[in-house]
């Protein structure tokens, strides 16, 4: 991009980001007003200032919507990630049921390719251990009305400190499961995109429940 | 209780941004005021979030602008202070002014 272009539109990443935190009732305004001096900076001095300010606004006014957002009703929000803590504690080892038991349906090594059993086992199982996460998430998103973001966010955020501390004592016992561990990381991504799924629903049935 | 309540320091510039921008007080304006005589940055997130602290308060009220093709077709959120509003201004000078009486700031600075 050069100075001399106007875009007349900010960047849709970050405007989409700042949708995922506002609730529905702020995100007009919100969006409008930086779209309003995008649109002025854009005029005075170029795309690239007025892409970057927007960016800075972004990110600056989705954190203090998230915390806004956590002020409101911290207790309700606590309550809802210690949920969301103890629902995928006793999800944890469905992804392992679940893989078994289509082995075991399966028959592998009547009908299926060891190579295939194998990735089953290899591919399989963390590929469901994602697929259960992001349910996790979806219902703790489902349950922090209006506020899925913050809500799975925090999740994610308590999740990986307990993982960390995992990490950390079984490290110093040289007992460290590497794959195992990065399984866990890709679950907390999944648990957000979970909520962004949510929100994304709901973002979207309020436009059509807003033009009817 | 509300009417004893004194303003934090963002909420009492906020506050004192929209009572200066009369019946103009939306995001942009408030965010430029605030920045042109603080000389401080601000976010728009920052004044919503606490516009609507103020609103939940009871020291401002909000309502709908039209669409405007700059804006994307969005539209503003103006605001007015309450007169509960103005009280909570009111309470927190002479809170600020009681406990400043007396204090000779510009001889303790140098």
């Amino acid at each position: 991009m050069t100075q001399s272009t106007h875009p007349s539109r900010p960047p849709w990443l970050s405007t989409w980001f700042v949708e995922l935190f506002a609730p529905e009732s702020q995100s007009e305004p919100i969006l409008g007003d930086l779209a309003e001096e995008f649109s002025d900076i854009a005029s005075k001095s170029g795309a690239t200032p007025a892409c970057l300010w927007y960016w800075r606004q972004s990110v600056k006014t989705a954190f203090h919507l998230a915390g806004s957002a956590f002020r409101v009703a911290p207790w309700s929000l606590v309550g809802i990630v210690l949920g969301g803590i103890l629902l995928r504690r006793f999800s944890f080892g469905l992804p392992e049921w679940v893989v078994v038991e289509i082995l075991h349906t399966l028959r592998p090594y009547s009908n299926l390719h060891v190579d295939a059993y194998m990735w089953l086992i290899n591919y399989g199982i963390p590929i469901v251990h994602v697929i259960v996460s992001m349910l996790v998430g979806c219902v703790v998103a489902f349950a922090a009305k209006a506020r899925e973001m913050v809500a799975t966010i925090t999740l994610s955020v308590v999740l990986c400190g307990l993982i960390m501390a995992v990490v950390v004592r079984v490290a110093t016992f040289g007992l460290l499961e590497v794959p195992r561990v990065v399984w866990s990381f890709d679950d907390l991504f999944a648990i957000i995109l979970g909520g962004v799924i949510v929100r994304e629903i709901r973002s979207a049935l309020a436009r059509r429940l807003s033009h009817t | 209780m509300a009417n004893r309540d004194y303003l934090g320091e963002f909420e009492h510039i906020v506050l004192l941004a929209v009572l200066r921008l009369d019946d103009q007080a939306y995001g942009v304006t408030v965010r430029r005021e605030i920045e042109a005589r603080t000389k401080r940055e601000v976010s728009i997130g920052a004044i919503y979030a606490t516009l609507d602290r103020l609103e939940a308060k009871g020291y401002v009220q909000s309502r709908a602008g039209d669409p405007t093709p700059e804006r994307g077709g969005r539209s503003k959120r103006f605001f007015r202070v309450t007169s509960q509003g103005v009280s909570a201004v009111n309470r927190t000078h002479r809170a600020l002014r009681s406990l400043t009486e007396g204090l000779d700031l510009l001889r303790s600075h140098s």
